[in-house]
């Protein structure tokens, strides 16, 4: 019963996680948030899929995205660092600055190096969520398989 | 023009250029991509006259400024000799490949890793910066990992390119020490510089660096006793072997000597060391080559013997050694590279390169056979060959020793030079009449697959003949090609007059001696190897290194099963004393600087009051609590408390960090302790004691760090640094968000790598076949228990199985 319940709050939650997790890597610049903390956001609605549906269904939807996420990531921030070359060395900032209307945006390298940041806590969040999952549910079927084949009860 | 850096480019962009089209899919695929090598080599070709001239073309690129990091690239004399061999040979090499691997899917990636191994070297001979050099090193140890274990589904390609691996990258290391060494004396890291340094040899640290230094150079050339990577990385596929063996990776420590030369070679330490380890490592590949009827193995051990040649004459500062090391490591290139192409070539068409299986194959695949048996000249040093010249040259430095009342290094050298070449060329002969000339193998014979192409041949062929008529025209290019490199080495300008024919000299006559020992050697090569086959393995250093492994492996998993082979609170408690002996030496054995500044203690608010009972009260109920859930629960309640600390004192980034990590933890411990049915939580008496000394030593000491660190003071705090230039140099008003991307990147950077290494690590445990294997038994079981029947009873003893591995 409990995993029905949990169903939906999944699918109506684990969009609205990511929303938010998108909205403070956005604002992490100048406000709280920020790549790391925007990561592990993404990561906490991972691990309510995991709880949802069980660890083959979300292996079957994230698990495939891990390692490119982790990759792509490193190679984001890496690349951002490299950037810096253009403006005179490993990791110098470059801001670039522009109006939408009346609302000042910025974008700079810095930023772009946070989103790797992101990439990277998410894939490792995913690798390690799937894991513990599936330990724990191992144990499980080994815990089933043991008192279904001593007859005693459990102490 | 920045053309080093740009040759560099071109060939790192080339290598997954080849790979995304598919080369296996077109034959003529050949022809594109021998092109960036082949035009390197012209360029480089063309700038023989400048670079004779005493100039040098020199390249600098800002990496971090700060750091002092830059990418110097330098062509000399040397850099530039050694750029042609690498560029020349790996456009032959790239070629062949394209037929060596016709139509199979892995061509492309063997493209993409050649490439990139070639860019590295290529870097690395033209590296004027220690670290530029060490990188291009590194970079070469790692592709030649992946050359060497690219048939990865055969045990011993994986093996053996582990084992290069291991030996090769800690010489790196223990050479980048000697770097670092040298470059802080010197105050850059410029090779250049560092050569121009006055009184660099007499330095105190001189000798320190440079043993450092000769470990990753012998190592990466393989001398004894680092001489048995070598030989199992013949698992390679063939083009690879030829290109390692031949012109390339096992260079690059004669290079990085060749490069330190003018600096270091008066010490006694220098000559002594290369003289000795090169000398015994030139009569010991020489003499064991013959051994193998493997024809790859006997060219690694022939390999070897060529490296420990160039390592001793490294050693002397003399005129003849300069130009027998030019001359061999020209010759060496030239023939060596050929005999492994062919050695490629009969594998591909016989199916084997096992001597006993092959006879005859003159007569189908003439071409070859005319290939190997010049190599063979060359290698065995038969006039008028380039081989011939440079151990001439070789013995002539002997020769002069003698002459000039040094009888000892002169008669060493002699005696070695003649044994290593006698042997080498009885080695050779039996390769070449074994395989190509005998009518009938010993043993069952082996079959034509299809006969090579000549394309196939053909740049095996193109480098022989280069290498056979360089040997009449050395007049031709000696001053463009020789001398500037020799120049380099020494250190003085020098003009070349090499000479095929010097008349019935005693030198001469040894040669002729050799020759003819050479082929009683070959005559009598059954006896040989038979007397091989009784020296036992044991004693060979592969043997040495097998068992440093093994106990090494043995070692760490003892010390695993004493750590960590326990229940869970033995080994937290392990961890946790170690840190509290941290903590104590920190505590006790402070730094001189430090001043402790007690005056600014504060106290707390009422909120802050309220926090801290919330925590202990949380604290106590996790350790009273009766079952692993409320334990699970209250510690997470102390977790929260601390996110209330950092919301207190207004770092928000902290909270959010923290809590989230918090709830995830509790969330995952729950998933984990919630299905599983509790174990009888029962309390251990018999350690309780015990326990509660290694928590309260971790709480006090843990406690007074913090309160020491929070006072003491060592210099400014950067802290307002920080919060001043956060907006204006960051851009950012989140002061936490810019410290991680921007003022501490590298940090951050760092972090990342470990987080992503983290992921790999866990992907790589969950794809291990063990894994696999639980996970089938326990779907399997489920479906069992659901269907009533007796569920897989083995479930246990894997889990144990894997606990044990």
């Amino acid at each position: 019963m409990i995993e029905i319940y949990l169903r939906l709050v999944d699918k109506i939650l684990t969009p609205v996680i990511l929303l938010i997790a998108i909205f403070l890597f956005l604002r992490g610049h100048d406000l709280p948030g920020g790549g790391f903390i925007a990561g592990l956001v993404a990561a906490s609605a991972i691990e309510l899929t995991i709880l949802a549906r069980g660890t083959q269904a979300t292996r079957d939807r994230y698990g495939p995205l891990a390692v490119p996420l982790a990759g792509a990531g490193l190679t984001i921030a890496v690349g951002a660092a490299l950037l810096g070359m253009y403006n005179g060395g490993f990791f110098r900032s470059i801001w670039l600055e522009f109006y939408v209307g009346e609302e000042k945006l910025k974008l700079g390298t810095p930023q772009l190096f946070d989103l790797g940041v992101m990439l990277v806590v998410i894939g490792m969040a995913i690798t390690y969520l799937l894991r513990l999952g599936e330990a724990a549910e191992a144990a499980v079927a080994q815990q089933s398989r043991l008192s279904s084949q001593t007859k005693e009860p459990h102490r | 023009m920045p053309a080093l850096a740009f040759s560099l480019v071109i060939l790192f962009t080339f290598a997954p250029i080849l790979w995304l089209l598919k080369p296996h899919r077109s034959p003529s695929f050949a022809w594109l991509a021998v092109l960036p090598p082949a035009v390197i080599t012209a360029w480089q070709a063309l700038q023989l006259p400048a670079v004779a001239q005493g100039n040098f073309i020199a390249e600098r690129y800002v990496w971090a400024p700060t750091l002092g990091l830059e990418l110097a690239l330098r062509l000399d004399g040397l850099a530039l000799f050694f750029g042609l061999i690498i560029t020349g040979v790996g456009a032959c090499i790239a070629f062949y490949t394209a037929y060596y691997f016709e139509g199979d899917p892995r061509q492309g990636f063997f493209y993409l890793v050649l490439y990139g191994f070639m860019a590295s070297m290529l870097g690395l001979v033209w590296a004027d910066d220690l670290l530029t050099l060490f990188v291009f090193w590194e970079g070469t140890s790692i592709t030649s990992y992946l050359l060497i274990a690219f048939k990865s589904d055969y045990k011993g390609a994986t093996e053996g390119a582990r084992r290069a691996l291991i030996v090769t990258t800690a010489g790196g290391l223990a050479m980048l020490a000697g770097m670092v060494l040298l470059g802080l004396h010197v105050g850059s890291f410029h090779i250049s510089e560092i050569l121009a340094a006055p009184d660099i040899a007499a330095a105190s640290i001189t000798p320190i660096a440079l043993v450092l230094i000769f470990l990753g150079a012998f190592t990466k050339s393989a001398q004894f006793p680092f001489q048995f990577w070598l030989p199992g990385a013949m698992a390679a596929p063939t083009p690879a072997s030829a290109y390692l063996h031949s012109a390339t990776m096992v260079k690059a420590g004669v290079f990085l000597l060749a490069r330190l030369h003018p600096a270091f070679s008066e010490l006694p330490l220098w000559f002594w060391t290369l003289f000795l380890v090169g000398g015994f490592t030139m009569v010991l590949g020489g003499v064991s080559a013959i051994r193998y009827t493997d024809m790859k193995a006997l060219l690694a051990y022939a390999t070897v013997a060529v490296l420990g040649t160039l390592v001793m004459l490294l050693a002397f500062r003399e005129e003849y050694a300069y130009e027998a090391f030019v001359v061999t490591v020209l010759a060496h290139a030239l023939y060596k590279a050929p005999l492994f192409l062919s050695t490629g070539i009969v594998d591909h068409a016989m199916g084997t390169r096992d001597l006993r299986r092959l006879a005859n194959l003159a007569r189908i695949m003439p071409l070859v056979a005319v290939t190997v048996v010049l190599a063979a000249l060359s290698m065995s040093g038969v006039i008028p060959t380039m081989g011939f010249l440079a151990k001439e040259l070789m013995l002539e430095q002997g020769f002069q020793r003698i002459e000039h009342g040094d009888g000892l290094v002169g008669g060493l050298m002699y005696a070695a030079s003649t044994l290593a070449a006698l042997f080498m060329a009885g080695a050779i002969f039996t390769l070449t009449w074994e395989a190509f000339f005998r009518r009938q193998p010993d043993e069952q014979p082996a079959h034509l697959h299809h006969a090579p192409s000549l394309g196939f041949v053909a740049p095996a062929l193109l480098l022989t003949l280069l290498g056979t008529l360089g040997a009449f025209f050395t007049g031709a290019y000696e001053n463009l090609l020789f001398a500037p490199t020799i120049a380099a080495i020494s250190g003085e300008p020098i003009s070349l007059k090499l000479k095929l024919w010097h008349g019935l000299t005693p030198v001469f006559l040894t040669s002729l001696a050799v020759l003819a020992l050479g082929i009683g050697i070959f005559a009598l090569r059954n006896r040989v190897r038979q007397a091989f086959a009784r020296v036992p393995e044991k004693f060979s250093s592969l043997a040495v290194y097998d068992a440093t492994v093994e106990a090494i492996y043995h070692f760490a998993y003892r010390l695993t099963t004493v750590i960590q082979g326990s229940p869970m609170a033995p080994q937290v408690s392990v961890t946790l004393l170690a840190g509290v002996a941290v903590m104590v030496y920190a505590l006790f054995f402070p730094s001189p600087r430090t001043s402790v500044l007690l005056d600014s203690l504060e106290i707390p608010s009422l909120a802050e009051w309220l926090i801290f009972a919330l925590a202990i009260l949380g604290a106590l109920a996790t350790v009273r609590a009766r079952s692993r859930l409320s334990a699970i629960i209250s510690l997470g309640v102390v977790g929260i408390t601390v996110t209330l600390f950092f919301i207190v004192f207004g770092a928000p980034d902290l909270a959010l960090t923290q809590l989230l990590i918090e709830v995830l933890t509790v969330i995952l411990l729950v998933l984990v302790f919630f299905r599983v049915r509790p174990d009888p939580f029962v309390e251990i008496d018999k350690r309780r004691a015990f326990r509660i000394f290694v928590a309260i030593a971790m709480g006090f000491f843990g406690f007074t760090v913090v309160m020491v660190n929070h006072f003491a003071q060592i210099g400014e705090s950067i802290s307002p640094y920080f919060l001043e230039n956060s907006s204006s140099l960051g851009k950012g008003t989140n002061v936490v968000n810019v410290i991680l991307v921007d003022f501490r990147g590298y940090d951050t950077l760092g972090e990342i790598t470990v987080l992503g290494l983290a992921a790999l690590g866990g992907y790589a445990l969950l794809r291990s076949p063990q894994i696999h294997k639980l996970r089938r038994r326990i779907v399997a079981a489920r479906s069992a228990s659901e269907d009533g029947a007796h569920p897989v009873s083995s479930i246990k003893q894997e889990a144990a199985e894997m606990g044990h591995d």
